[in-house]
């Protein structure tokens, strides 16, 4: 039997986005290719719910929305522990949990880590753009597009599974420190680099900036003796890809950075330590460590 | 040219560290030449150089390097693609010309030739980026080369005509930028409902022709309705 499920956004919490795995292969027009910043957490709300893995999920960011729920069905939280409850019942995170009319999600700040995942069951009702449901910025939701959640939103999703019962999976929760060490290989320009900038590079702890955001993280700390004003030509970048500005300072970019830059491309984090950028907050501590392909 | 990994998934292609059509025109021969090859998921054409996302599940970045190597000994001999050839209107009116009257006094030069020096070349699109759809296009003519704005706008209306360096672009969206905007154009640059969101591919070959403000309404309108249609130009 289908069932269907409303959720009405009373409050958009920090930033609350819809994500998937994105959308590959639109770069060459400038697209970025966005998608989930935890693609760990992301896809493990799904398993648990019986899902595909690239359903989309709610992202959210150190301070949650609350929502509203018409309907019945089930939901699943990942990621970041925010403390959700529902009629102040606490919620678990990797556990499948039933929701019903009138009941509310609510969540506090992000104790641990910095973006939480609500994988809900079933099909969404949401216009996908490209292949993905991944919320771009602005210009998209001004074309009847879903852009990032603003009050009173609403979202439909339904669940055609006629099966009840969940299969039993184990997902072991992660716990984020609010220290990581980072694998990284080398990028285009990094024999540009002078070796004592390169070991300043490696042997600093960085931490995560106010500017961070799902574009990129700019770090707080600069390596010793740069100061470039040179201009690269503008060239390809990647989520992963870690650019040094002009003051020396670097930048990590993510899912939804612009495909096109023009400093200087160090390092890449490599693809499967890049979840973990989707999990660090302003004032965590970095190390980065080289590692081969 | 070049070859080398990029991240653990990518491969950088790099060219001579130039911006010139002829260097330019042979990132878009690699890049057509490798558009719908299975195992590669997407492509960033720039300037000098082309990144190519490898898909390992298919086969390996050594193996790919192979394939790519071998496709780009005769990058030479591959016919410049009939790339699409469009004339782009621009009002170069107010309110449309922010920085005009500026950029003319910078450049020592009258708002009409600057027009005018603006609308008599054709411009190579040499790549798409910064938003979706945000072609960069030149080179310039070096009397019109000018420098960024010193205090980039937080929002650059969408339409608008930049300078900058010897580059000239379109922003497609409302974005936030620093090039000195001369017109607007009311061809619509990015539309996500479209089957192509961008009017515009790195490759393509543009010109601009100037516009009062009525035509600049009437365009708008046509496009609205449905009946507009691109001008192109053959030569």
């Amino acid at each position: 039997m289908s069932s269907m499920l409303k959720l009405h956004f009373r409050k958009t919490g920090l930033k609350t986005t819809i994500q998937d795995f994105g959308r590959n292969g639109h770069q060459h027009i400038g697209i970025p290719v966005g998608g989930a910043l935890d693609k760990l957490s992301m896809s493990a709300a799904n398993r648990i719910l019986d899902n595909e893995v690239n359903t989309p999920v709610l992202e959210c960011t150190l301070i949650g929305p609350e929502i509203e729920f018409e309907g019945e069905g089930m939901i699943c939280l990942t990621g970041a522990e925010m403390n959700g409850s529902i009629e102040d019942e606490p919620i678990e995170r990797y556990k499948a949990v039933r929701v019903k009319s009138g009941d509310i999600l609510k969540f506090k700040g992000a104790q641990e880590g910095c973006r939480t995942y609500i994988g809900i069951k079933g099909q969404w009702k949401v216009k996908s753009w490209l292949g993905s449901y991944s919320s771009l910025s602005s210009y998209l939701s001004e074309k009847g597009f879903m852009g990032p959640v603003q009050v009173n939103d609403k979202l439909e999703i339904e669940d055609l599974s006629s099966n009840e019962n969940l299969p039993e999976i184990k997902i072991k929760k992660p716990y984020y420190a609010s220290c990581y060490i980072v694998r990284v290989v080398t990028g285009p320009e990094f024999s540009q680099f002078s070796i004592e900038q390169i070991e300043s590079f490696f042997h600093q702890i960085f931490t995560i900036s106010q500017d961070a955001n799902r574009m990129g993280y700019r770090l707080n700390e600069r390596i010793t003796g740069y100061d470039s004003s040179a201009e690269e030509i503008s060239s390809g970048i990647i989520p992963g890809t870690v650019q040094i500005t002009n003051s020396g300072q670097p930048i990590v970019l993510l899912a939804d950075a612009q495909t096109t830059g023009g400093y200087p491309r160090m390092v890449n984090v490599i693809s499967e330590d890049l979840n973990l950028f989707g999990q660090m907050k302003p004032g965590d501590e970095v190390k980065f460590m080289l590692a081969t392909l | 040219m070049k070859i080398q990994p990029f991240g653990d998934s990518c491969l950088l292609v790099s060219f001579e560290r130039e911006i010139s059509i002829t260097t330019n025109q042979k990132v878009i021969a690699l890049f057509k030449a490798i558009e719908f090859k299975k195992g590669i998921e997407f492509l960033i054409p720039a300037y000098n150089s082309l990144t190519i996302g490898i898909n390992q599940e298919i086969w390996s970045l050594h193996e790919a390097t192979i394939y790519i190597r071998e496709i780009g000994k005769d990058l030479e001999s591959i016919e410049p693609v009939g790339n699409n050839k469009y004339v782009i209107p621009v009002c170069y009116e107010s309110p449309f010309s922010l920085d005009l009257e500026e950029i003319s006094s910078i450049l020592d030069i009258s708002k009409e030739q600057l027009i005018e020096l603006h609308t008599s070349r054709n411009y190579r699109v040499f790549m798409l980026g910064f938003v979706a759809g945000f072609a960069y296009m030149g080179p310039l003519d070096v009397k019109l080369e000018s420098p960024r704005k010193s205090n980039p706008r937080l929002k650059v209306p969408s339409g608008s005509v930049g300078l900058a360096g010897l580059q000239t672009g379109i922003y497609p969206t409302e974005a936030p930028g620093g090039w000195q905007i001369i017109g607007r154009t009311p061809l619509e640059m990015f539309s996500p409902e479209r089957e192509a969101p961008t009017l515009l591919n790195a490759g393509d070959e543009i010109r601009f022709r100037a516009i009062s403000a009525d035509e600049y309404q009437i365009i708008k309108l046509k496009i609205e309705t449905g009946i507009f249609e691109m001008e192109v130009y053959d030569e």
